[in-house]
C-alpha cells in the first residue's frame, strides 16, 4: 500500500520534473520559435512585466502587505538611468544601481511607518507615496518635468543596450527574472519566507510567537524595491523614454498588482502566469478592437479580469489548487 | 475679501468631496472591500443626469431621483452578480474585480456616447447670486447643502433605525449576525445599493457644474479614495470632515503656493493623519 | 489569434516591393492615435479625419482638384492603387506607441507611419520607425526635439514651439503700439508636457522681445477644481492671460471664471484645449472674445479649408479644429509623398518627402506650404490668430489675411 503511494508520488514528482523542463525550454526557445517581430516583442514585455510583478509578490503576496503604490521604485529605476543618460551621458544601465540604491532608500525611509498601517490604510498610504512621487517630478524642471526624460535617440554603442530586434530583451529580462525566481524560491523555504507567510495569515499572532515581524516585512520590501527599480531600468533602456505617467502612473502599480492576483499571489509562479496571460490579452485586445476607437478593447480586457475573479477569486493557482483536488480525489 | 472667497470655495468643493465620498465609505466601512470602479459609479450617474436631461427635458428634481434609483440597481447587481463572489477570495480578488469593472464601465460608457466631453446648461438652476460680497454659484450651493443633508441621513440611518442596526451588526460579524437570525446576503446588498445610490445622488449633483465624459470619474476617484481613509473607513461624518478639510487645504494651497502643489500638501497632511492617527480621522481603532 | 510566419527584419523593404506589382492591392498607410485614455476625444476626432481623407483619396474630387491626389482616384502614379489606412490606439502610454508602431510595420506592412499626438509617444514611436527604416510624417506635436534628434526617417509639418510663441509675442506688440497695455502678462499652463513646453518657450520668445512674463501659474491639468487660480488671477489683475489646457481644464476655466466674475481685457487659449469643438459646444457662449492660435481658418468660403471643413461636418456634425487638421494635413502629406514615390519602396518615399515642395493652395490647412529642412523640420509651416465669436473661430491676425476685425477687450458671456 504505502509503496504504491510512494511510486504515485514518484511518478507524480517525475511528472512534475518533465512538465517543468518542457515549460523551461519551451520559455527559451519560444523567441526562437515565432520569428514575428511583434510577438517577440510581447514576449519581452511578459517578462518585464512578469519581473515588476513578482518583485511585488514578495511584499504583496508573500508578507501579504498589499502596496499599490509599487510604482514608486519602478519610477527610480527608470528615471535614474535615462537620467544617468541626460546629465551623464551614461548608458541608460549605468544609472540601474543608482536607482537600485535609490529604492533601497526610499524603503528604508518610507517603509518603516508605512509599514505599521494595517490592510487598505497601507495600500492607500502606498498609493498616496507614489502619487506624491509623481506630482515632485511633474514639477521638478530639473528631472525633466512633465515632459518627461528620453534616452539616446539612436544607439552609440552595445552598452546602450539599444536593439532593433526584441528578442535580446526577452532574454535579459527572462535572465533576471529567473534570478528574482530563484531568490522567491529559496526564501519562500528558509525561516524568512515561514516567517513572512505567518505574518500573512495572522500578524499579531506571529508577532506573539515571536516573528520579528516589522524587520521581516521590511526585508521582503527592500528586495521587492531593489528588482522593481531594476525592471523599471530595463523598461526605461528598451522604451528610451519616461515620463512621470508612464514611470510613476498609478496605472502601473494597479496592473503589477494585478498580473500577480490573476496568477495567484504568494506563489512562486503566480505572476509569471499572470503576466503571460494579461500581457498578450492587452496587445491582442488592442490589436484587435483599438483602431475602432469604440474602446472595446478595455471592455474586453476588463470583462476578462471580472470574469476571472468572479469565478477564481484566489486566481489561476485557485484553479490549479481545485483541479489537483479533484484529480486526488479522483485517484484517492 | 479674495480670501474669503477662496475659503468659501474650498468649502463648497469639500462638501462635493464628501458627497461622492460616503457612497464609497459606505461600502468600504460595512464590507470592508475596496470598489475601484467608485469613480465610474459617479461618471455613469452624471451620464443618467444628462440623458434625462437633454432626451426628456426634466430638470433635476427628476434627474437626482432618477440617478439615485438606477445607480441603486447598478450596486445590487454588482453585489450578487460579482461581489459577492470576489468576497470569498483574498483582499486581491476585489482589487481585481472592481478595477475590471471600472474598465468595463468606463469604457462601455465611451462606447455608448463616445469620447466628446458633454455637459448640462450652466444655469439650470439659476445664475450666480452676490451674497456680502461673495459669489455664490447656485449649482454648488445645491450640491453643499445635499452633501449636508445626505451624510446627516445616511449617519441617523446607521444610527439610529432598526435597519441601520442590522447593517452594521452584518459589518461587524457576519456569523454572528447569522446567529442572531439577520440573513447577511440582502444586508450587504442593500449597503451596496445605498452607498451606489449616494454616489447617483452625488453625480447628478455634480453634473450641475461639472464637464462629462467617459473618463471624469478618474480624477475624482483618488480624491473618494483619500476622503474614505482620512476620515476612517465606514464613518460617514468622517468623510464630512474629511471632504470638506481637503477642499479647504487644497484651494488655500492653489492659492498661497500654487496649484500644482495642492495635491503634495493633501497627500503629506494624509500620509501625516495615518502615521499618528491609523485608523483615519473618525476611525473607530 | 493565428500566428502567420513571416520573414525577419531584413526582408520587408523587398517584400513591398515584390507586392507592389499586384494590381489594385491597397497600398497601407498606418496611423497613431490615442483612442482611448485622456486625450481620447481628439483622438477620435482626428480618426474622422483620417477616414475622411482616405474617402477623399481614393474617390475624384474634382472640386478639390487643387490639393495633390483629390482629383484622382487612389495613387495614379501608383497605378491608381487604392489608400488604406491603419489606425492603432496608442493609449497615451508610450511603451503602447512602440508595440503598435512595431505591429504596423512588421504585421499590417504599412508603407509609412503618421501622427502620434502627445510628443513623447510620436518620439516613442518614430524611433521603432527610425530602425525600421519607415518614413514616419508627423503633423501635429510640437515639442522641438523631436527634430532634433538626427533620424532620418521623421518628418514633421506643424508648426512648433518657436513659431508658436512668435506670433503671439509679435500680437502683444502690436497690441501695446495700438495703446493697450501688455506689461503685465499671465501664464497659466497644465503642467504635461505640452503646457510645459509651450510655456517655457512663450516665456522666453517674450522676454527676448523685451515683454516680461510676471505671473506663471502650472497646474494639474485632472483638477476637479480651479477657482483659486481664478481668484489668484482676479487679485494680481493681468493686462494679459494665456491659458496653455487640455479640454476638460478649459471647459473648467471657461465655467470658472464665469461663476467668479473674472476678464482679463486680453484673454489668449493656446490651440489644444481651446481648439477642440467639444470646448466650443460646451463653452463657447462663455469665452466670447477669446483668442486663439490656429494655422486652420475654415471662414473663408472656396477655400480648401473650408471645403474640407464642411465635409468633415457632414460627416461628424462638428467643426473640425485645428490639431485635427494639422494631423489630416500631415497625413495627406504622407500620401502625397508615397505617390510622387511612385513605389512603396521606403527609401523611395523617404527621398520624395525631401523633395516635398507644396504650395499653399495645395494644402488644406494655412500654412505657407511644406518643404522640409534636413532636419525633417517644415520650414513653410506658419500660424495665425483667431478669435471666438459665437461658436466659430475666424481669424482676425495677421490682419493681411484676417477675414474678421479683432474685438478688444474679451467679452466672456456678454
Amino acid at each position: 500500500m504505502s509503496a504504491q503511494i510512494a511510486a504515485r508520488a514518484l511518478t507524480r514528482g517525475v511528472g512534475n520534473l518533465v512538465l517543468g523542463v518542457l515549460a523551461l525550454a519551451a520559455l527559451l526557445c519560444w523567441p526562437l520559435l515565432v520569428d514575428n517581430v511583434f510577438y517577440q516583442r510581447i514576449g519581452a514585455l511578459v517578462m518585464l512585466s512578469a519581473l515588476s510583478a513578482s518583485a511585488w509578490n514578495l511584499v504583496g503576496g508573500y508578507a501579504g502587505q498589499i502596496s499599490i503604490g509599487h510604482v514608486l521604485f519602478f519610477g527610480c529605476g527608470a528615471y535614474a538611468s535615462l537620467l544617468g543618460y541626460t546629465w551623464f551621458e551614461w548608458a541608460p544601465m549605468v544609472g540601474a544601481p543608482v536607482g537600485i540604491a535609490l529604492s533601497l532608500l526610499l524603503a528604508t525611509i518610507v517603509g518603516t511607518p508605512t509599514l505599521r498601517l494595517k490592510g487598505h490604510y497601507f495600500s492607500m498610504a502606498t498609493i498616496a507615496l507614489a502619487e506624491l512621487a509623481r506630482i515632485i517630478v511633474v514639477n521638478s524642471p530639473v528631472l525633466g518635468g512633465g515632459v518627461g526624460v528620453s534616452g539616446p535617440a539612436l544607439p552609440r554603442s552595445m552598452a546602450d543596450l539599444s536593439f532593433i530586434s526584441p528578442v535580446p530583451y526577452y532574454y535579459i529580462f527572462g535572465g533576471v527574472l529567473a534570478v528574482l525566481l530563484l531568490f522567491t524560491w529559496q526564501m519562500s523555504r528558509s525561516r524568512m519566507g515561514y516567517y513572512l507567510r505567518a505574518i500573512r495569515g495572522q500578524e499579531r499572532a506571529a508577532r506573539s510567537l515571536g516573528v520579528p515581524a516589522p524587520r521581516f516585512k521590511l526585508y521582503a520590501l527592500l528586495v521587492s524595491a531593489g528588482f522593481t527599480s531594476l525592471a523599471g531600468s530595463l523598461y526605461a533602456t528598451m522604451v528610451g523614454f519616461v515620463d512621470p505617467d508612464s514611470g510613476f502612473g498609478i496605472l502601473l502599480s494597479v496592473k503589477m498588482v494585478i498580473a500577480a492576483a490573476l496568477g495567484g499571489a504568494g506563489t512562486l509562479f503566480g505572476p509569471l502566469v499572470g503576466a503571460a496571460l494579461l500581457v498578450p490579452l492587452e496587445e491582442f485586445t488592442n490589436a484587435m478592437f483599438g483602431g475602432g476607437g469604440t474602446g472595446i478593447t478595455y471592455v474586453v480586457y476588463g470583462a476578462i479580469i471580472v470574469f476571472i475573479s468572479r469565478f477564481a477569486p484566489g486566481g489561476l493557482a485557485e484553479i490549479l489548487t481545485r483541479l489537483q483536488a479533484w484529480r486526488a480525489r479522483r485517484a484517492g | 475679501m479674495i480670501l474669503a472667497q477662496v475659503v468659501l470655495n474650498g468649502f463648497l468643493m469639500g462638501a462635493v468631496y464628501a458627497l461622492f465620498s460616503s457612497g464609497l465609505t459606505l461600502i468600504w466601512g460595512m464590507m470592508n472591500v475596496v470598489n475601484f470602479a467608485h469613480g465610474d459609479f459617479v461618471m455613469i450617474a452624471m451620464y443618467v443626469a444628462f440623458v434625462v436631461f437633454t432626451a426628456l427635458h426634466l430638470g433635476p428634481v427628476f434627474f437626482v431621483p432618477a440617478a439615485a434609483m438606477l445607480l441603486f440597481l447598478l450596486g445590487v447587481t454588482v453585489y450578487f452578480g460579482l461581489v459577492r463572489h470576489v468576497m470569498r477570495g483574498p483582499m486581491l480578488a476585489q482589487i481585481l474585480g472592481t478595477f475590471g469593472l471600472a474598465l468595463v464601465l468606463r469604457y462601455a460608457t465611451l462606447w455608448i456616447f463616445t469620447a466628446n466631453f458633454v455637459s448640462l446648461p450652466e444655469n439650470l438652476l439659476g445664475d450666480v447670486v452676490t451674497f456680502a460680497g461673495l459669489r455664490l454659484e447656485p449649482s454648488r450651493v445645491a450640491a453643499g447643502i445635499a452633501a449636508l443633508a445626505l451624510t446627516i441621513g445616511l449617519h441617523l440611518l446607521l444610527t439610529r433605525t432598526a435597519l441601520g442596526s442590522r447593517l452594521l451588526a452584518v459589518a461587524e460579524d457576519r456569523n454572528a449576525a447569522m446567529l442572531v437570525g439577520i440573513r447577511p446576503d440582502p444586508m450587504q446588498a442593500l449597503a451596496w445599493g445605498l452607498g451606489a445610490a449616494c454616489t447617483g445622488v452625488a453625480g447628478a449633483l455634480i453634473a450641475l457644474f461639472f464637464y462629462i465624459s467617459p473618463l471624469v470619474g478618474e480624477s475624482l476617484a483618488l480624491i473618494a479614495f483619500v476622503v474614505v481613509c482620512l476620515g476612517g473607513f465606514g464613518s460617514v461624518p468622517g468623510a464630512l470632515v474629511a471632504g470638506l478639510t481637503i477642499g479647504v487645504v487644497e484651494s488655500l494651497t492653489s492659492f498661497w503656493i500654487g496649484p500644482a502643489f495642492k495635491d503634495v500638501v493633501v497627500f503629506v497632511l494624509f500620509l501625516g493623519v495615518l502615521w499618528f492617527r491609523p485608523q483615519g480621522l473618525l476611525g473607530k481603532a | 489569434m493565428k500566428i502567420t510566419r513571416r520573414p525577419l527584419l531584413a526582408a520587408p523593404a523587398l517584400m513591398l516591393a515584390g507586392r507592389a506589382q499586384a494590381q489594385g492591392a491597397p497600398i497601407k498607410v498606418g496611423t497613431l492615435l490615442p483612442l482611448t485614455g485622456v486625450a481620447a476625444s481628439a483622438g477620435n476626432s482626428a480618426k474622422a479625419a483620417i477616414e475622411l481623407a482616405v474617402e477623399l483619396v481614393n474617390t475624384p474630387r474634382p472640386d478639390l482638384a487643387s490639393m495633390p491626389l483629390m482629383a484622382t482616384t487612389g495613387f495614379p502614379a501608383i497605378g491608381g492603387r487604392p489608400l488604406e489606412v491603419v489606425i492603432a490606439d496608442q493609449q497615451g502610454s508610450p511603451s503602447v506607441a512602440q508595440n503598435q508602431a512595431l505591429r504596423l510595420i512588421t504585421q499590417e506592412r504599412v508603407v509609412a507611419l503618421t501622427n502620434g499626438y502627445q510628443s513623447g509617444l510620436a518620439q516613442t514611436a518614430s524611433a521603432i520607425a527610425e530602425r525600421h527604416g519607415i518614413p514616419y510624417v508627423n503633423g501635429e506635436s510640437v515639442a522641438t526635439n523631436l527634430t532634433e534628434r538626427g533620424f532620418r526617417w521623421f518628418f514633421r509639418t506643424t508648426p512648433i514651439g518657436p513659431d508658436i510663441a512668435a506670433i503671439y509675442v509679435e500680437f502683444l506688440k502690436a497690441a501695446r503700439i495700438d495703446g493697450r497695455p501688455v506689461s503685465k502678462i499671465a501664464i497659466v499652463n497644465e503642467n504635461t508636457e505640452y503646457g510645459t513646453s509651450i510655456a517655457d518657450v512663450i516665456r522666453r520668445t517674450a522676454e527676448q522681445g523685451g515683454i516680461s512674463i510676471e505671473l506663471q501659474i502650472p497646474y494639474a491639468a485632472n483638477s476637479a477644481d480651479v477657482s483659486a487660480q481664478v481668484l489668484q488671477l482676479k487679485g494680481a489683475q493681468p493686462d494679459v492671460v494665456i491659458f496653455i489646457s487640455y479640454t476638460s481644464d478649459a471647459i473648467l476655466y471657461a465655467r470658472t471664471m464665469r461663476a467668479q466674475g473674472y476678464r482679463p481685457p486680453i484673454l489668449i487659449g493656446d490651440n489644444s484645449g481651446f481648439s477642440d469643438d467639444n470646448f466650443v459646444q460646451t463653452a463657447g457662449d462663455i469665452a466670447q472674445g477669446l483668442i486663439n492660435r490656429s494655422a486652420f481658418d475654415p471662414s473663408r468660403p472656396g477655400s480648401n479649408s473650408f471645403k474640407i471643413n464642411a465635409l468633415y461636418k457632414a460627416r461628424t456634425g462638428r467643426e473640425m479644429d485645428d490639431t485635427t487638421a494639422r494631423m489630416m494635413q500631415g497625413f495627406l502629406v504622407a500620401c502625397d509623398a508615397i505617390n510622387r514615390a511612385g513605389s512603396t519602396q521606403p527609401a523611395a518615399i523617404q527621398a520624395a518627402l525631401r523633395a516635398t515642395d507644396l504650395s499653399a493652395d495645395q494644402l488644406m490647412i494655412g500654412y505657407r506650404g511644406v518643404k522640409f529642412d534636413d532636419k525633417g523640420q517644415n520650414t513653410k509651416a506658419s500660424v495665425l490668430l483667431v478669435q471666438l465669436r459665437g461658436r466659430e473661430y475666424v481669424s482676425v491676425w495677421p490682419t493681411e489675411t484676417a477675414t474678421a476685425q479683432l474685438q478688444l477687450p474679451y467679452k466672456g458671456w456678454e
